[in-house]
């Protein structure tokens, strides 16, 4: 912070130098493009030099290469290349660094998109926009799962593509879909709810973005490499992943590397931003439950994402350099891998389902026109599920041969985590009852969420019970209820909260009856998908099979049709966001008449969101109260119309 | 609201009963969990219904009307009822719990009088050893019916899991621990034996059958088939030792009538050792003691296991090997 203002005389450092040297030399795609190769190179060169220095042969051996010239040196200097390690640069090598002029901020044209932009509202819609199009490509993948597994026996795959088809759909949408979605609605919302300029630490939140798409299209390459994707689903169990597995495996554990180091450091920015930036008058008790829900998911993420970071670590050593940290014939534990990643990866189901009960709260109370049904014991239950959350991991491993006295204690502790969980639904319930109920799409993907989520919740309920979950763990009845949790959850409330601030981010207005249509789509072809895998699983058809017993046929082609029919519905929502940020009609600053903070400013907000510091002075669902405000804003920025529209 | 609450439940309740949920339990456990599962699935029904009821009811009768720009009462919250909605729960989960913990203990208990069944899992195949029949092997698992029955697990390779849907029971195996599972079959019939945790391109086909026997036809199954077992040593049975070994699992042999796809096709052997440029017979043999050596091209390297068979043994098979696969 002090370097800042030591140098305001000087210029920005390359234009001293020719067109040509800028445009090389410069930040952007193509020095991320020479960067690339450089580094990729470098990592070659270290990696054959280090195995020629140490006499190990092959010199040219294809895993350590790879792992370390394409999966890690090769990023960095992407990274590097498009300029998100400039300003640390200049400061740790004592070069004077530039003056902030700010124009690496905020979006003129759709160019802008495309850079390192530290606006966190560019960013936010970077974000989601990236999250898209991996949640199309894993959608894509599951209707290649659904086509094979329309009739028995094998069609269209091989047993290697099959099961990584599966791998890579779940780990697409869980790494870079429903957590990176969330934490780019988020990053929209959240300083704008504080009454903040930006995040705290804006070239840190540019930074974690642009480490989201080389995780991705690290997972999604892992189908080109020779013997194809990491197949040992989304758990990556050791030791199939750690060591019966081609090349594709490490690619996984790197992948994971990359989006869990995305994830720790937006939420270090945004507990950062919480606890920091707030405007005067915000206390705690006058956030908005979408900034606590965000409060209590980073608190999970700092604290878990690191295990997962760790357990993959174990499992590439083990793959790679032949260690034996999960191999039990060196004297490995097999189990250990499986405790470090629940560890981190049952507190993930809270870190995809907590953002989506922020969501919910401001779409419900803003569409029901009522405050909050029990605002504090929402928000304290939110943290009492941070709390509980980290005690049940091992209720994913009832089956795996644990300790087996730890079986009924972990029982106990996933039963009543439900508790809080109930808590919210009937405060939701509460909200609703003898409101003015508007049905727009926010709200009916938000009653969508509500019915879904009973269902997921009351089936995770079952599943806590050991001896129910005996019988059916690794069945189609745990593909079922994840899915009830995390797309009749989690992604219905990704798509309200898409609609819901598609007017601020855009600002245009969404096609109302495309929206609606979206919903019933989605709603009615989602039910007739997931339902009946209930059933097949309860019976007896395990998870992870591209092939299966004849008598579970007629269902799995029921199954499949509703899901291609699924993945059409998202087509509806394609066009429609499309479309309307294109053509749609110009939205007013505040369309719901909502009170909390980003819809005080007009849409899309100006470049640094506020031109005064609100001051708050009220709850922030304060809707019915006679004269009740939530923040008191010099009225001059609700008309103001900044330069970004038309993007 | 009453009448909706009825009605949702009524729903529920329906798809509870009209669908074939749990297969028909064949083992005192599987009745068990049953008793479990529905437990959990009218308390569950009991919630869903109410929630659902107030929903609708809250859809149809709070509608805003379109021109109606007003708010709702500005109600904060109340005490009362929010006691109720954290109580009630917590008391319901709590009986699922203690439902769980009695019948979770009862399901483990094996008593004094149990059979012991050594169970060895493999990519990508089930071998079940009888200590009570002098070791013997078998490809299937037998058990006489009405007795307490534990199975010793062990994995020579990845995790894979056990489990038998009539059983309820499920078991993971893990390389390196020797978990246990007790089941007390008490029907007679033959039930899948399924790998339930992803092990690798075989998972889907790593099957096997469970055949539950009376008593006495057990006994004298066992007695059989140890002393067959422990006395061919001398005079071996290609076949047999195919049926013994796991090999059909992965590998199709029209002449023992196997259809696994996951390796290569042994009616193909001669044409595969031609590409090979290698003896048949030399490169059948090497082909199982050391299979790593050289792969068919089209088929995964590094799947297959080196199987270390005493000399008779492998040449017997071997010979069975070629013979069949030039008759195929």
């Amino acid at each position: 912070m002090t370097a800042v203002t030591a140098d305001h005389h000087v210029p920005t450092a390359p234009s001293q130098h020719g067109p040509f040297r800028r445009y090389v030399f410069g930040a952007g795609w193509i020095r991320a493009a020479w960067m690339f190769c450089l580094f990729g190179g470098i990592g070659f060169g270290l990696t054959v030099l280090a195995r020629w220095g140490g006499g190990w042969h092959p010199i040219l051996y294809t895993q350590p290469i790879v792992l370390l010239s394409l999966l890690v040196a090769a990023p960095i200097g992407f990274l590097a290349g498009l300029g998100t390690f400039d300003y640390w640069t200049y400061y740790a090598l004592g070069h004077p660094t530039r003056a902030e002029d700010h124009s690496g901020h905020g979006a003129r044209s759709w160019r802008d998109y495309f850079r390192v932009n530290t606006d966190h509202k560019v960013i936010g819609v970077q974000y989601l926009v990236t999250t898209v199009i991996f949640f199309l490509i894993g959608g894509m993948l599951a209707m290649l799962v659904r086509a094979e597994l329309a009739r028995p026996g094998t069609q269209f795959f091989d047993t290697q593509t099959y099961n990584g088809l599966f791998s890579v759909h779940a780990s697409l949408m869980i790494f870079l879909f429903v957590i990176p979605a969330f934490a780019g609605l988020a990053n929209f919302a959240v300083p704008l709810m504080l009454g903040a300029a930006d995040m705290a630490f804006p070239r840190l939140n540019a930074l974690s973005f642009w480490l989201l798409p080389i995780a991705g299209v690290m997972m999604v390459s892992s189908f080109f490499i020779p013997d194809g994707a990491f197949a040992c689903g989304w758990t990556g169990y050791a030791p199939l992943c750690s060591s019966h597995q081609p090349l594709g495996a490490v690619f996984f554990n790197q992948g994971v590397q990359w989006a869990g180091a995305s994830s720790i450091m937006t939420a270090l920015n945004f507990l950062v931003t919480i606890i920091t930036m707030r405007a005067p008058g915000m206390t705690f008790w006058r956030m908005p439950l979408l900034v606590w829900a965000n409060f209590t998911t980073s608190l999970l993420v700092v604290i878990a994402t690191p295990f997962i970071a760790g357990s993959q670590f174990f499992s590439m050593f083990d793959h790679v350099m032949h260690t034996a940290f999960f191999d039990p014939g060196n004297g490995g534990y097999a189990l250990g891998y499986q405790h470090i990643f629940w560890f981190y990866s049952h507190p993930a189901v809270y870190i995809m389902m907590l953002p989506g009960f922020g969501i919910m709260s401001e779409v419900i109370a803003v569409f029901s026109r009522k405050p909050i049904f029990g605002y504090r014991l929402m928000a304290l239950s939110l943290m009492a599920i941070v709390v509980l959350g980290f005690s049940v991991w091992a209720h994913h491993m009832f089956v795996s041969g644990m300790a087996t006295w730890l079986r009924v204690p972990m029982m106990v502790t996933t039963l009543l985590i439900a508790i809080p969980t109930g808590i919210k639904i009937f405060s939701w319930l509460a909200t609703i009852w003898n409101g003015k109920l508007h049905f727009n799409t926010p709200f009916l993907f938000a009653l969508g969420f509500l019915s879904m989520f009973v269902i997921g919740g009351l089936s995770g309920v079952m599943l806590g019970a050991v001896p129910i979950d005996i019988h059916v763990s690794d069945t189609y009845f745990i593909v079922a209820h994840i899915h009830y949790v995390l797309f009749g959850g989690s992604v219905f409330t990704i798509f309200a909260g898409m609609y819901y601030w598609f007017p601020k981010m855009t600002g245009r207005m969404y096609s109302e009856t495309l929206g609606k249509l979206h919903f019933w789509l989605t709603f009615v072809a989602f039910n007739c998908t997931f339902f009946p895998m209930h059933l097949i699983g309860v019976e007896g058809m395990p998870r992870r099979v591209a092939d299966y017993a004849p008598r579970f046929a007629a269902w799995n082609m029921f199954i499949s049709l509703s899901s291609f029919a699924l993945g059409a519905s998202v087509l509806v929502f394609l066009y429609n966001m499309i479309t309307s940020w294109r053509h749609g009609e110009i939205a007013p600053s505040n369309p719901w008449r909502a009170m909390t903070l980003e819809w005080q400013v007009s849409s899309p907000p100006p470049t640094f969101n506020f031109t005064e510091i609100p001051q708050v002075v009220g709850g922030p669902y304060e809707y019915g109260v006679p004269g009740a405000v939530h923040a008191i804003l010099t009225p001059s920025h609700a008309t103001e119309v900044p330069a970004e529209v038309g993007v | 609201m009453l009448g909706l609450g009825t009605l949702m439940g009524g729903i529920a309740a329906a798809v509870a009963l009209l669908f074939p949920w749990l297969p028909k339990p064949a083992s005192d456990e599987a009745g068990r969990i049953d008793f479990v599962f529905w437990f959990a699935v009218v308390i569950c029904i009991v919630i869903f219904a109410i929630v659902s009821a107030a929903l609708i009811y809250a859809v149809i009768n709070f509608r805003a009307r379109p021109d109606d720009d007003s708010d709702g009462p500005p109600t904060h919250g109340h005490t009362k009822l929010e006691v109720v909605w954290t109580v009630i729960p917590t008391m319901l989960v709590i009986s699922i719990g203690i439902v769980s913990a009695i019948v979770l203990g009862q399901n483990d208990a094996t008593g004094k009088d149990f059979m012991r069944v050594n169970v060895t899992a493999q990519q990508f195949a089930w071998s079940f050893q009888y200590p009570d029949g002098k070791n013997m092997t078998s490809g299937t698992l037998r058990v006489p019916v009405g007795r307490s029955i534990l199975l010793t697990f062990t994995s020579k390779d990845v995790i894979h899991s056990f489990w038998v849907p009539e059983w309820g029971q499920k078991q993971d195996t893990v390389p390196g621990i020797h978990p246990t599972l007790h089941i007390t079959p008490n029907k007679v019939g033959r039930f899948p034996v399924i790998c339930t945790e992803l092990c690798g391109l075989g998972h889907a086909t790593m099957r096997t059958w469970a055949i539950v026997m009376p008593r006495a036809a057990f006994d004298k199954w066992l007695k059989g088939t140890s002393a067959a077992q422990t006395s061919t040593n001398t005079a071996v049975s290609g076949a047999a030792i195919f049926k013994s070994q796991p090999c059909g699992s992965c590998h199709t042999l029209q002449a023992a009538g196997t259809t696994g796809k996951v390796g290569p096709d042994l009616d193909k052997l001669p044409s595969y050792a031609q590409q090979a440029k290698q003896p048949l017979d030399s490169f059948v043999s090497d082909s199982i003691t050391d299979p790593n050596a050289y792969t068919q091209p089209g088929y995964p390297k590094n799947v297959m296991p080196p199987f270390n068979l005493p000399k008779p043994q492998l040449d017997a098979l071997v010979q069975y090997l070629i013979q069949s696969s030039k008759k195929g």
